[in-house]
């Protein structure tokens, strides 16, 4: 009997487990369909800035030499570590953590040896681990909260800081680890070099196709507007990690709730069935008991 | 001309228009149906939009970028804070 009353309590427990994940899921659906609608309206501004950079990189004589994309030898770096603050969203900061980890351990060796390394932790889980691990490294924990709650100027201004950090030669390089949204199920770890500006002007000026070479006028000339569309570009670059890092979060959380539900169903049919033999074993250890006692009687 | 005012958050504005106003970053301009083809650079100052039937619509801008291509002109603006977007009248303008 009692072993009965056991698996009813269990039952009940896996019940009010299964509905609190059911709601985790069903929030983190929410937050992430606010992030996509972002990202949906954020995606045409960006691209057609970039747009006006490959034209105007395209069309420009000679080269240019652009502060932000000068190289240097790396004396200070930094590296931006977007994760969460929470947990229960399965392997997700884990799999940037170890992104990040392997970056240091590729690139920045000897930086952190001299602790010259900084980083700035976006996500308490990401702050966490670097604190526990890596003593030797300067973590930087101002901008902690910004992913739970986040606009396009709290992205610029960051952006701005280290663009501000590395022109004044405080930093020489800068490199941002995020996790790029695919879908619900998939989010892909990534580490981008954030400073010096590489890439853009290779993979831009490649193949421009012809629909992109209108004749413009360009006010005030080439240089300067290139001079003003780089910082744009970096900020647009910095909120894009910023929605990518917030919607894999919430991705991540709704496939992790949403198998912990369907784990609670499956250990929910165990009990039951569990709970049933019991209940039947029970019963006829009963019916037993009183036939034999009328047995008992009869014959007596 | 169409005219589309977009912010990293929102659109602004999307339709048609007769004369769209700018903060150039050397000096404001007007732009007007079927302007060549143009990049600007704009600084903090007033975009006016006039739509066809006789309205016009005011936007902050603090700094922004704007592309003239066949006949249709996007704006590319970080907003001013506070933005107010006051439409008045025909008469008033």
């Amino acid at each position: 009997m009692a072993n009965l009353k056991e698996i009813r309590e269990r039952i009940k427990s896996v019940k009010s487990t299964q509905q609190i994940t059911k709601a985790m899921k069903m929030v983190a659906a929410a937050k992430l369909r606010k992030v996509q609608d972002r990202t949906v309206q954020f995606r045409p501004y960006a691209m057609r800035l970039r747009k006006i950079l490959r034209n105007i990189l395209h069309q420009l004589e000679g080269d240019v030499s652009l502060e932000l994309a000068h190289r240097r030898d790396v004396h200070k770096a930094v590296v931006v570590l977007i994760t969460s603050n929470k947990g229960l969203c399965g392997a997700f900061n884990s799999h940037i953590i170890k992104k990040a980890q392997a970056l240091i351990e590729e690139r920045y060796k000897e930086l952190l040896e001299d602790e010259r390394l900084y980083i700035i932790t976006i996500g308490k889980k990401g702050r966490d681990f670097f604190r526990k691990h890596y003593p030797k490294a300067r973590i930087v924990d101002d901008y902690i909260d910004i992913l739970e709650k986040f606009d396009f100027d709290v992205a610029s201004s960051l952006a701005d800081f280290l663009m501000r950090r590395f022109v004044d030669k405080t930093i020489d390089e800068v490199y941002v680890v995020y996790s790029e949204f695919k879908n619900p199920v998939v989010q892909i770890p990534h580490a981008e070099q954030f400073l010096p500006l590489s890439g853009i002007a290779e993979d831009e000026a490649e193949a421009p196709s012809t629909r992109y070479l209108a004749d413009y006028i360009y006010e005030p000339s080439k240089e300067k507007l290139l001079r003003r569309l780089i910082p744009t570009i970096l900020r647009n670059q910095f909120y894009r990690y910023l929605l990518d890092t917030s919607a894999s979060e919430h991705g991540a959380r709704m496939t992790a709730m949403d198998n912990a539900t369907e784990n609670a169903n499956e250990l929910l049919g165990e009990l039951r069935i569990r709970y049933n033999k019991a209940r039947q074993e029970s019963i006829t250890r009963e019916i037993l008991d009183i036939v034999s006692g009328a047995r008992a009687l009869e014959g007596g | 001309m169409h005219v589309t005012v977009l912010t990293p958050e929102k659109t602004l504005y999307e339709g048609e228009a007769t004369v769209v106003s700018v903060p150039g970053s050397e000096g404001n301009f007007t732009i007007l149906d079927r302007h060549a083809p143009l990049v600007s650079a704009l600084s903090e100052g007033q975009v006016r939009i006039k739509t066809p039937d006789g309205n016009s619509v005011t936007y902050a801008v603090e700094r922004g970028f704007v592309e003239v291509l066949h006949n249709k002109v996007a704006l590319l603006v970080i907003p001013k804070e506070e933005q107010q977007s006051d439409s008045d009248t025909a008469a008033d303008s």
